[in-house]
């Protein structure tokens, strides 16, 4: 399976990438905003998994995940984002997201969250 | 700013450097800075609108930016290039982002950070608000937490809210 990750910070990027690989998943694609983002699932149908950060310039992620699903409710798309608040949460379940996961987080608790996306995909 | 409103900041530092680097921090030192303050480390700052404004700012030693973002990623760090300017912003993101989150009362949003690095500067007062300067040590080096925060005037958060609205 292939994962997007969207996010400003490249470190981050990074960080998530690592995850993914020990879980496996070692096709990765990386954009740093949600213009980006929406540029790279229009040309790549592999992407199976999105990891989707919110403040970030050009495009935030709410904005993009809300661009998403007017064509695309299928994809698993998993906020990534400092934004804790519970309104916020609301927001991004309403938009369409199908997990959401704070930042700062344990490397170990995000492999253990995506567990189930990564095995949907497999089926 | 009050005292009790640096708390969520001083919450959210440990909680960044336990989860993500797995590193306890100890609390030195609070104390207000001066406009006059000088400085030479690398600073992470990003600003905060909404019903209350203000800066929050993570100032590291390069040394202590080299070790932080290291243990973030896995990797060893000898010099100051992309990545840790980059870390240093994420840091400063993190830890405000995390922190407005248990602002109570409060409807907050944070702006994209800056991440500044240089021989000398002066970071300034804004306005009358108080600055306050939580020093902190850990096994990654010494670094400081710098939070201003200020409640908005009522006429001020009517336009901020209907600009939140417009978006």
């Amino acid at each position: 399976m292939k994962a997007l990750i969207v996010d400003d910070s490249q470190i981050m990027r990074r960080i998530i990438v690592s995850v993914l690989k020990k879980a496996g998943v070692n096709d990765i694609a990386e954009v740093s905003n949600g213009q980006e983002a929406l540029d790279a699932l229009a040309q790549d149908k592999e992407i199976a998994l999105v990891l989707l950060d919110w403040n970030m310039p050009v495009m935030t992620g709410i904005e993009t995940l809300k661009h998403i699903r007017t064509t695309n409710k299928q994809l698993p798309i998993v906020m990534v984002t400092t934004e804790s608040e519970k309104e916020k949460v609301v927001e991004a379940i309403k938009a369409g997201a199908n997990d959401y996961m704070l930042k700062p987080f344990n490397p170990q608790d995000v492999l253990d969250k995506l567990q189930k996306f990564l095995e949907q995909a497999k089926k | 700013m009050d005292a009790l409103s640096i708390h969520p900041f001083i919450d959210s530092v440990h909680d960044f450097f336990s989860s993500m680097l797995g590193c306890e921090v100890q609390l030195k030192e609070t104390r207000t800075l001066g406009s006059g303050a000088i400085s030479s480390d690398i600073i992470g700052v990003i600003g905060l609108s909404g019903t209350a404004q203000g800066v929050v700012a993570v100032r590291l030693p390069e040394k202590t930016a080299l070790a932080v973002i290291g243990r973030m990623v896995g990797a060893e760090f000898t010099q100051v290039d992309s990545s840790i300017i980059d870390g240093v912003g994420e840091l400063v993101n993190i830890v405000a982002g995390s922190a407005k989150g248990r602002l109570k009362g409060h409807s907050i949003s944070v702006c994209l950070p800056t991440v500044v690095k240089g021989d000398i500067y002066r970071l300034s007062n804004l306005h009358d608000a108080l600055w306050l300067e939580v020093c902190f040590e850990s096994s990654l080096g010494e670094f400081a937490l710098i939070v201003t925060l200020k409640a908005t005037p009522p006429i001020q958060q009517e336009v901020v809210r209907e600009g939140a609205n417009s978006r």
